[in-house]
């Protein structure tokens, strides 16, 4: 590896770093679902910092390049992480039908004490 | 039982606007004794200004959730309101009013946890395509082999469910197309199933749900669905 390449490895997983920080900052991401990207990162920051690191991995995986280990290593956190988002997405469903079910039930409930005021008091439709 | 149950007809509508008053009107004028409430998952057509006009008891979904959320919508309100019996009945006119009392008398009478009103069981009336049939002989037998309950036509969308059924439906009910797998879950759950022989016809107008191009993902997605809640769902004795 060459340092020129390494270079590039460390600024790359910096800018990811930053840009997290940023949109944590900014609010466009919680906490919560930021925990794995910044996992990511800070690994990526690992390895191009101390590529010993991943020559040590690579010695125990056995797998002849070192940058098909990063590959590898990475491809499966995208997957972790896809996998979290499919389970966030099936809980925010079932919160957004209970949300809509409660939203009908109480808009009839109001639609019916409605009916029961005087017509100059009614409000909508 | 001394006094007569109170039942609450369900009745799911999604772009119904040719067929739901003909419906509702039927249903008040075969069976008086029920109350009923319409479902109105976010139809795109005239179906919620028919109803808001006809003052019927109704209400309004505002985003669409399917039939699964919407009926569990209703067993919700049915809950609430304290309801002994509760009946879910299409809105295009496939299921007879005249059959009401047949589905709800099992569960009235305590025989029964939820009565499936069954167009197999006398082979009358209308029958469905031949491939439907297929796919709800193997739906069914599916059925039998996960938890030995055998019913019929498990695709049907006529049933009553008693109290604790509904209560049951409230807190969890499949989403998406919930009639084989409420049967599979109210079963290993220790509730008792059963049919009621009843006439169905061809719907009234408008077009079915369920088109024959979906109809093989809906056969995968079921059966799958069906494999996970044997898997997850525990099976348990009611002591009944």
């Amino acid at each position: 590896m060459t340092v020129q390449f390494q270079a590039y490895m460390l600024l790359g997983a910096l800018v990811l770093l930053a840009i997290i920080f940023v949109f944590l900052k900014k609010g466009l991401m919680t906490v919560k679902y930021s925990l794995l990207w910044l996992g990511l990162s800070i690994v990526l920051v690992i390895f191009a910092a101390c590529p010993y690191v991943v020559f040590v991995l690579r010695d125990i995986l056995d797998i002849e390049m070192p940058v098909n280990l990063v590959f590898l290593l990475m491809f499966c956190f995208v997957l972790v992480v896809l996998l979290s988002l499919s389970i966030a997405i099936t809980q925010l469903a079932d919160k957004c039908k209970r949300l809509t079910q409660e939203n009908a039930l109480l808009e009839k409930r109001v639609r019916e004490l409605e009916r029961r005021l005087p017509p100059e008091d009614r409000r909508g439709e | 039982m001394n006094k007569p149950p109170k039942v609450l007809v369900l009745i799911p509508c999604y772009n119904e606007q040719d067929n739901i008053v003909q419906v509702v009107e039927r249903l008040r004028a075969t069976c008086p004794w029920a109350d009923y409430l319409v479902i109105n998952d976010c139809s795109t057509d005239r179906s919620a200004e028919l109803l808001r006009s006809h003052g019927y008891n109704f209400i309004d979904l505002p985003v669409n959730l399917g039939i699964g959320g919407g009926i569990q919508c209703g067993y919700l309100y049915s809950q609430r309101h304290g309801y002994d019996v509760t009946v879910q009945m299409d809105g295009d006119g496939q299921h007879d009013p005249a059959y009401l009392s047949a589905v709800v008398e099992p569960v009235a009478s305590g025989r029964l946890d939820m009565c499936i009103g069954s167009r197999f069981i006398t082979h009358e009336g209308f029958q469905t395509s031949f491939m439907r049939r297929v796919g709800i002989r193997f739906l069914s037998g599916m059925i039998r082999l996960l938890c030995g309950r055998k019913v019929l036509d498990v695709t049907s969308g006529f049933r009553a469910t008693n109290a604790e059924m509904t209560a049951f439906f409230a807190r969890h009910y499949a989403t998406d197309y919930p009639e084989p797998e409420a049967i599979l879950a109210a079963s290993l759950a220790g509730y008792r199933v059963g049919e009621a022989p009843v006439v169905m016809h061809e719907r009234l107008g408008g077009v079915s749900s369920i088109s024959a191009v979906k109809s093989v993902y809906y056969m995968v997605k079921v059966s799958l669905s069906l494999v996970i809640d044997r898997l997850a769902i525990k099976r348990s004795r009611r002591g009944k």
